[in-house]
């Protein structure tokens, strides 16, 4: 605690388990807080904005965490849109995936369409037919989508391929995702796999693991590096952008990963400390209580 | 590698970022079994071998690249079997190349014999004997072709996949399923899958089958999440469980207006979600070659690839021991296939199979003129 300024809490297997809060958690935040550290949550499900996200925040009794603390994978690839001034282009973005990513390109004005309503298309492929394309589209934002379906990965094919410097952008690439509690679901890796199949082309990515979302971070709020702490359940995606973005990292126990998996010979991403939950942040205050008693 | 941008478009389909892997055929061929792991592969090393030109800088065309101008004498003596590929060599879309028909006749009767290769997967080898029929060459019987959707029955064949009891999913359409029934697999999945929707509201999830044993991933242009979930459970789930795609192709003339998304989209979604790679059974794997030298016992040496693609049938030839044409006929150009970024050469090109006989075409033209 002495060392960190700043914390980065990813959601799922940390905050909240599919649609419960984790025990402890609300009360947790408020003691950070109110050591005045600073705190944000990253998450790299891009099927909701930072306001979509905000609304599970208060449901989850979280109501003390604003939009502005949220960095949704959607708000990454809008910040990156920003950042690399695709508004001036005059060009238009084509989306696959679903709400989150169309409620960010609104908020920084950029023309964009295709998303939800795509789902029910399906192209003519009769003899001598072809898919129209829109050659004004300068950038194809892949995000999780469970509409997927033909008609989106040729019209991103067709835009990816022919629309001269048209960009690839994924929000992220995990592999598979606890969209429920019962299960892992294939996650937007094979959203973005399909498209990279179809171009050969590798995307920009803009969720976690990529440094993008640290760098936007640092950048815009003049942050320190070496005072920052990522806190994550996942090995790959959570801890690994904090060695690999020189955070300071915690891997936490109340998600995916397991304490054999980490201590496991073949692990090779290792986080300065790993904990139950975040509520062991106080472990010790707990400790000396019950020592008293 | 001196790889240009677009030179690394012409290995779309073959090439992913995280699995390249270098494919040595002399060394490997000899431990290749039909069992191996075919990879997506990329194959710069016979290219440069063969003595490809690569003077940097400047736009001059490769002067190494033989154009087929005396067949009888180059060709023909030294071949004894055709493989070609069909899209863009026999047929566009759905017309016949002109002067096929012929072609192909007067092949026979030399004694040549052939064989035809397609990476589409939709039809069975019965299916598109149909279509060769319809296209007037009916002479052609099923057994000469060798789909995609083949080539996946006859890999699970070989690795006698009916005696492990176990099924396989079909992500695909009815030819792998029509091939499957063939070899008297168990299997489901395919087109009736393409209208299902998996309940993910809170708690829920998708139930799958333990016995697949094999997905097995062709075009399938009712791909859906539920298919790809579905995929998605039993490879990372089921101990043992096997991933096959029928090809990886990029892009490909579905009609013939436009390239459409390939396989390589299906197969793309499944890696996305599992890591893994899958065991690869159309061209440019060796598994068809292999399949059809075993079976028909013929000599590498005397076969020829003929095909409009230099990542996949070119590279199919050279990758394998064969000779290869490239024809004009299809995806190529002649400006692409000289261009100083292609390391693909194929022994010679021509504009059509129908260049097969262009001597005895000349010569018939010079004594009409005498």
């Amino acid at each position: 605690l002495p060392n960190v300024d700043v914390f980065i809490f990813d959601c799922d297997g940390v905050i909240w388990r599919g649609d419960s809060v984790i025990e402890g958690i609300p009360e947790t935040l408020a003691k950070l807080r109110s050591l005045g550290k600073k705190m944000y949550f990253v998450t790299n499900n891009s099927t909701k904005s930072r306001a979509g996200y905000k609304k599970k925040f208060d449901s989850l009794g979280l109501s003390d965490v604003p939009a502005e603390e949220i960095f949704s994978s959607s708000f990454a690839a809008a910040a990156y849109l920003e950042q690399t001034k695709f508004k001036d282009s005059g060009k238009k973005v084509y989306v696959i995936g679903e709400v989150g990513i169309q409620e960010e390109l609104d908020l920084i004005g950029v023309d964009h369409f295709g998303g939800p309503e795509d789902g029910g298309k399906k192209p003519d492929m009769g003899p001598g037919c072809k898919l129209d394309h829109d050659p004004d589209v300068g950038a194809v934002v892949v995000g999780f989508d469970r509409n997927i379906n033909y008609y989106k990965i040729q019209y991103a094919q067709l835009c990816i391929n022919e629309n001269p410097g048209c960009e690839f952008i994924a929000t992220n690439t995990d592999a598979v995702t606890h969209l429920t509690d019962a299960q892992e679901w294939a996650g937007n890796g094979s959203m973005v796999g399909a498209i990279k199949g179809c171009t050969g082309k590798e995307p920009t990515v803009v969720g976690k693991p990529s440094p993008l979302m640290i760098d936007y971070l640092c950048e815009k709020l003049g942050l320190d590096r070496g005072r920052i702490c990522m806190v994550g359940d996942r090995l790959d995606t959570d801890v690994l952008f904090g060695t690999d973005n020189g955070l300071k990292s915690v891997l936490v126990l109340s998600g995916v990963t397991t304490e054999e998996k980490l201590l496991s010979q073949e692990n090779t991403i290792t986080p300065d400390f790993y904990a139950d939950s975040i509520v062991d942040f106080f472990v010790d205050e707990t400790a000396a209580v019950e020592a008293k008693a | 590698m001196n790889l240009s941008k677009s030179a690394l478009t012409t290995f779309i389909g073959l090439v992913t970022a995280s699995s390249a892997s270098a494919f040595t055929p002399a060394a490997s061929r000899a431990a290749h079994s039909i069992a191996t792991r075919g990879r997506p592969n990329v194959v710069i090393k016979a290219a440069w071998s063969r003595g490809a030109s690569h003077v940097s800088g400047g736009t001059a065309l490769k002067a190494n690249v033989l154009k087929l101008t005396e067949p009888a004498k180059d060709l023909l003596p030294n071949v004894d079997v055709f493989i070609f590929d069909c899209d863009g060599v026999i047929w566009r879309g759905d017309s016949v190349i002109e002067g096929i028909p012929e072609t192909l006749a007067k092949l026979r009767s030399l004694g040549k014999k052939m064989y035809f290769v397609t990476n589409n997967s939709t039809k069975s080898r019965a299916g598109y004997k149909k279509k060769f029929d319809s296209l007037g060459l009916s002479d052609v019987p099923a057994e000469e072709i060798f789909s995609s959707s083949f080539a996946a029955a006859a890999y699970l064949e070989q690795t006698k996949f009916k005696d492990s009891g176990k099924k396989v999913y079909v992500i695909g359409e009815v030819g792998i399923q029509e091939e499957l029934d063939l070899i008297g697999v168990n299997h489901f999945g395919g087109p009736e899958d393409g209208a299902k929707k998996p309940d993910m509201g809170p708690g829920c999830k998708m139930d799958h089958d333990p016995d697949v044993g094999a997905v097995v991933v062709g075009f399938d242009r009712n791909i859906n999440y539920y298919k790809i979930q579905y995929a998605q459970l039993c490879i990372n789930e089921n101990p043992g469980c096997e991933f096959i795609a029928t090809n990886t192709d990029a892009v490909t003339h579905l009609t013939d207006a436009q390239e459409w998304a390939g396989n390589g989209s299906m197969v793309g979604a499944i890696k996305g979600c599992t890591g893994k790679d899958p065991t690869v059974v159309g061209k440019p794997s060796p598994l068809m070659i292999d399949y059809l030298c075993e079976k028909l016992g013929l000599d590498r040496g005397r076969i020829c690839m003929v095909g409009d693609r230099l990542d996949t049938d070119v590279l199919f030839g050279t990758d394998n021991g064969l000779k290869s044409v490239l024809v004009l006929s299809g995806v190529t150009s002649e400006e692409k296939l000289l261009s100083q970024e292609n390391t693909i050469t194929p022994d010679f090109y021509a504009d059509s199979i129908v260049d097969f006989f262009v001597d005895e075409t000349v010569a018939v033209e010079a004594e009409a003129k005498a």
